[in-house]
């Protein structure tokens, strides 16, 4: 045997009896306790994307409606403008899951 | 049985149980990459940074591609959620060495040939935390973690042959670093 296989020999002893250890693995339950960890976190981020969606339509809204009543418009003129627009954006996609829902299962 | 790019392209249109079964062919080595570059002081960090991996695939799989393999995307994944989690708890790691004296010296069979040992392998562990995180990986998944080369090669997104020379550049590097420090292991 050369020096220098005696040397590698050497350290490489020096390193499995240093990193004798046990070696660790994951708790059994690892995967129920990351999908339970998913569900949770998407659960909030859809919280959180209502509650974005609902503050920027009620700003919207109050903005627009300052506005057009500065222009002069009358109350119930505002009420349509805002309203028609939250009405459809409301209605489309329920309109759309329904004739979803009702094509044949090939057709999707 | 259904291949990682098929359970992507599930996953990516909502399928829960497809992701599940990704999280059940990766999780085990997803681990052993967190512990092996954060080592065995911080086995429950490993555990958490697993777990962060997972969440993180799962809000960016939409935006995978497929270019690369998925199991090379998630281990690069790991692999720089550990190293950024280690920045953050080195300063926490306890001074083993005043532990580990204390502790040996305290064993009835020779103990100043146990303080030697414990000594040296603190040492070891000095040395080892200099070296770049590539490098002390490789030597943990391959001395620790009994991994082979092909595992190494895996893990870290390398060819083979680029496993075996981060091992043998480790060894050298640390054979040299305990020769400075006059540890000579004859």
């Amino acid at each position: 045997m050369s020096e220098r296989e005696t040397r590698e020999a050497e350290i490489e002893s020096l390193l499995r009896r240093s990193m004798a250890a046990p070696v660790p693995s994951l708790p059994p339950n690892f995967d129920e306790r990351v999908l339970r960890e998913l569900r949770e976190d998407s659960q909030k981020r859809e919280r959180y994307r209502r509650i974005l969606a609902a503050g920027y339509g009620l700003v919207s809204a109050v903005t627009c409606a300052t506005i057009m009543r500065g222009q002069g418009l009358n109350w119930g003129a505002i009420g349509v403008a805002i309203l028609v627009p939250l009405v459809l954006v409301a209605i489309v996609p329920l309109a759309r899951r329904a004739s979803h829902a009702g094509l044949p299962h090939g057709a999707k | 049985m259904e291949s990682d790019a098929q359970l992507v392209g599930r996953a990516q249109s909502g399928d829960q149980e497809a992701f599940a079964e990704l999280i059940r062919r990766h999780s085990a080595r997803v681990f052993r990459l967190a512990v092996s570059i954060l080592g065995r002081e911080f086995v429950p960090e490993a555990e958490d940074v697993a777990q962060e991996v997972f969440l993180k695939v799962h809000h960016g799989i939409a935006s995978f591609r497929g270019e690369a393999e998925f199991s090379s995307w998630i281990y690069r994944i790991t692999f720089h959620q550990a190293v950024n989690l280690k920045s953050r708890v080195r300063f926490r790691n306890p001074h083993a060495d005043e532990t580990v004296l204390q502790q040996v010296a305290t064993l009835e069979p020779g103990p100043d040939r146990l303080v030697e040992t414990a000594q040296r392998e603190q040492a070891i562990a000095e040395c080892m935390a200099t070296l770049p995180e590539v490098y002390q990986a490789a030597l943990r998944l391959y001395y620790w973690l009994d991994a082979g080369v092909g595992e190494v090669a895996m893990l870290l997104d390398v060819p083979e042959n680029t496993a075996k020379s981060y091992l043998h550049r480790a060894r050298q590097l640390l054979q040299a670093m305990l020769k400075e420090k006059g540890y000579s292991h004859e």
